[in-house]
């Protein structure tokens, strides 16, 4: 065990920061072309775009002690917007259970980002309990394709998605975790309605999105029909380890901290407040341990496990401290969080910590509600069985 | 010892809750909320022509002779329908001002504020005083038979519609002393008001007033001049009761919708209700709503009292409890609707977020758990 960062490790990093200063958006550039650029140049530096592929996929193959700086300078630094679904979720199942047409079909344009995809999970019959899931794919008589029937929620950016991957049930005979499928399909054509859900902060992310007739070729299927749930567990792990945040957080933590600092408070500011300040530190103890799990997670990753029992951990710690900087955002505010609207009077931090915090309410629910994360834990790593529910 | 309401009050109580339940169900309310004004003219008339906005004021003074108890059963019915009317800014907050002020000012002001045509509000808070409101930068010097006022007061509650809002100046002292404090009631037409009005999170509406050689004439200072704290601090206190019961009514939703939905809502082939580590969660909400409520009375009866000398410590450790109880139940009502929870279509979002804003109003839950410790 050693916590020091070689010399190597260290010219990475400072490779790492050199290409973020050298690719930075400057204030009039055109975005989207920036966007596809830099992704761009990443690619070109050996998988830079594409961090947690496989090396024979097109990544990188970094050490774990290597995605750790990655994650580190990237929370610190501006990178182009980049939604999880593509790269991070639907493309590890590609490669790992779709065929080598598909890979050759999709992977290319999801790397190069031209292609947005969304997530066809949750309805509304189906949150903590996925497997229990009805939207209906029939295939036709000739064997060709799917017609697919039923209504998904909670939908992140389905309204500007161009693909979804989808959940569906071909057969409810048996098990509900069995017949379940994979499927791949197009948003814009008839049959799909998205709908939005205005959420508490006001903002438009998630949609219902309605399904009624739409034809997919069998060709778009992964994997075999009836295997889906066992393909979407195993992302389920990598999206929980990904929503945990823990890098993002502690930069929000300084963030935090100097904000607090610019609230007078007596002679001093509000960080010099004993209590405020006691709540800070311990938030700060929590995350400099949930930074090791994470590297522990990490660690045994790379050495060739699945993502283990560690990654409950991680997001059920992660999204608290996360809900935790905004709670503490909100009260260094004082009465200022409440304002709204296009006026923004008090601090600027006020605004957005109202916004944050309210929005961060749902980290504790998506992706494995924390209830359901202990029940796992509880279930798979203490190995307790229940005689009854 | 007897926690029961008198007749009465019951009535008051019974036909508040007939107005809520006729007047705001989600849709209405934020039907309004999303309106120029921000509330109903119509509702207001209403409140007045119940005699709801005499409620706390002197017989004397045209108003219905009640206290802080009747004030309680009137804002714990507002709670549960999240009211939007300025009843809070201008009954018990701006009137809660001049009804301690002279003879001569409760003759010209409150007629109009129980008749609901004249609107109150009070400037309390500063860019830099955070809770405390005795950190008073605002000035107002003597100019003959007037005062003149400069500075800014911040998120005044319903300062954007206010007719007239009671400001807190310094008159003498430093920053910080609670001497010095004198309490001016403003007209917001006068010449150098400029305001800057704006909704808050939980749907109702806020305003910056800034003074710019406001000139006040002395007829209108509240009390003494330099003695305006004493009075401040009375409608802080009056104030934190009066919200303290609109989140116990808003409690209640928060805990009771929860219930239901989790009795409704079926995953893993089970009612969410069977899962025992949610109905132990529920258990918690609903102790936390019971104590909240334990110490509303508390609190309430020690002030209408009058002559308790821990009144003040009991109303900081109210302001607290409620504050930490509200954002629990609150946090956990979302939790437990899960997605749904989140949306703004369900009403448990919007409780909330009213939960939120209470929790800051005239000091959040550390700033009370300090003053009651020390």
């Amino acid at each position: 065990m050693d916590i020091e960062l070689s010399a190597s490790d260290l010219s990475f990093r400072e490779e790492v920061r050199q290409f973020f200063r050298d690719n930075a958006y400057k204030p009039g550039e055109d975005y989207a072309k920036w966007r596809l650029d830099w992704f761009a140049k990443a690619a070109a530096k050996g998988g830079w775009d594409v961090p947690k592929w496989p090396k024979e996929f097109g990544g990188p193959g970094w050490s774990p002690t290597q995605h750790y700086i990655w994650e580190q300078e990237t929370a610190r630094a501006t990178l182009p917007w980049d939604m999880p679904f593509g790269v991070g979720m639907v493309a590890p199942i590609i490669m790992g259970y779709g065929n080598k047409a598909q890979q050759e079909r999709f992977l290319p344009d999801i790397r190069a980002r031209k292609v947005n995809w969304c997530q066809g999970y949750s309805e509304p019959g189906a949150g903590s309990d996925l497997a229990s899931l009805k939207t209906k794919a029939v295939l036709s008589a000739d064997g060709t394709h799917y017609v697919v029937n039923g209504q998904k929620i909670w939908t992140t950016a389905a309204h500007i998605a161009d693909w979804m991957f989808c959940l569906t049930r071909t057969d409810d005979s048996g098990r509900k975790q069995d017949g379940i499928t994979f499927l791949l399909f197009p948003m814009k054509q008839p049959g799909i309605e998205v709908k939005p859900i205005i959420t508490l902060g006001g903002a438009h992310s998630v949609n219902s999105v309605f399904i009624t007739d739409v034809k997919v070729p069998v060709e778009n299927r992964i994997g075999e029909e009836g295997k889906g749930w066992t393909y979407a567990k195993g992302l389920l792990q990598h999206e929980r380890t990904g929503l945990a945040g823990i890098s993002r957080s502690l930069v929000a933590l300084e963030g935090l901290k100097a904000n607090a600092a610019s609230v007078p408070r007596g002679n001093g500011t509000l960080l010099d407040d004993p209590d405020f300040r006691a709540k800070v530190a311990a938030l700060e103890i929590d995350l400099l341990a949930a930074e090791f799990t994470e590297l522990r997670s990490l660690a045994s990753a790379q050495a060739g496990a699945a993502p283990g029992p560690e990654s409950s951990i991680l997001k059920l710690k992660g999204t608290e401290i996360q809900q935790r900087i905004q709670k503490l955002t909100v009260e260094a505010a004082g009465l200022y969080a409440a304002a709204w609207g296009a006026s923004q009077p008090g601090p600027k931090f006020a605004r957005g910590g109202m916004s944050g915090y309210l929005a961060s309410r749902a980290y504790t629910i998506y992706g494995g509600a924390s209830e359901v994360q202990k029940d796992v834990i509880a279930k798979n790593v203490l190995g307790i069985k229940r005689s009854q529910a | 010892m007897n926690f029961e309401l008198s007749s009465e009050q019951r009535l008051i109580q019974e036909s508040i809750a007939r107005f809520v339940q006729d007047n705001y169900p989600l849709d209405a309310r934020q039907k309004l909320a999303a309106g120029k004004l921000g509330f109903s003219e119509t509702h207001w008339s209403t409140m007045a022509e119940l005699g709801w906005l005499a409620l706390p004021f002197d017989a004397e003074d045209g108003g219905f002779g009640g206290n802080q108890i009747d004030t309680m059963v009137l804002m714990e019915q507002f709670g549960k329908g999240l009211v939007l009317e300025p009843y809070l800014a201008s009954i018990v907050m701006g009137g809660g001002a001049v009804k301690r002020g002279s003879a001569a000012l409760r003759t010209e002001i409150l007629p109009g504020v129980i008749d609901g045509s004249r609107q109150l509000a009070l400037a309390y808070a500063e860019p830099q005083s955070r809770f405390d409101l005795h950190d008073v930068v605002t000035n107002a010097r003597s100019d003959g038979a007037d005062y003149v006022l400069n500075g800014h007061k911040s998120m005044v509650l319903h300062g954007g519609s206010a007719h007239q809002v009671v400001v807190s100046a310094r008159t003498s002292g430093g920053q910080a002393d609670t001497g010095g404090i004198s309490l001016f009631l403003v007209d917001m037409d006068a010449e150098g008001i400029k305001r800057d009005g704006f909704p808050t999170v939980d749907g109702l509406r806020a305003a910056e007033i800034t003074l710019k050689d406001v000139r006040v004439p002395a007829s209108r200072v509240i009390g003494t001049i330099d003695q305006g704290y004493p009075i401040l601090t009375a409608v802080a206190n009056d104030a934190i009761l009066a919200l303290a019961a609109e989140a116990i009514g808003a409690m209640e939703v928060l805990y009771k919708d929860t219930v239901a939905y989790t009795q409704e809502r079926v995953q893993f082939d089970h009612p969410l209700a069977d899962f025992q580590v949610l109905q132990h969660r529920m258990v918690d909400m609903f102790m936390e709503y019971e104590q909240c409520k334990s110490l509303l009375y508390r609190a309430t009866l020690e002030v209408a009292q009058g002559t308790s000398p821990t009144a003040q410590r009991t109303v900081h450790a109210l302001k607290h409890l409620v504050g930490r109880s509200g954002i629990f139940i609150g946090e956990n009502a979302v939790q437990l609707h899960g997605g749904m929870g989140m949306t703004e279509e369900l009403r448990i979002g919007h409780y909330f977020k009213r939960m939120l804003v209470i929790e800051s109003q005239f000091g959040n839950t550390d700033y009370h758990l300090q003053r009651f410790a020390a």
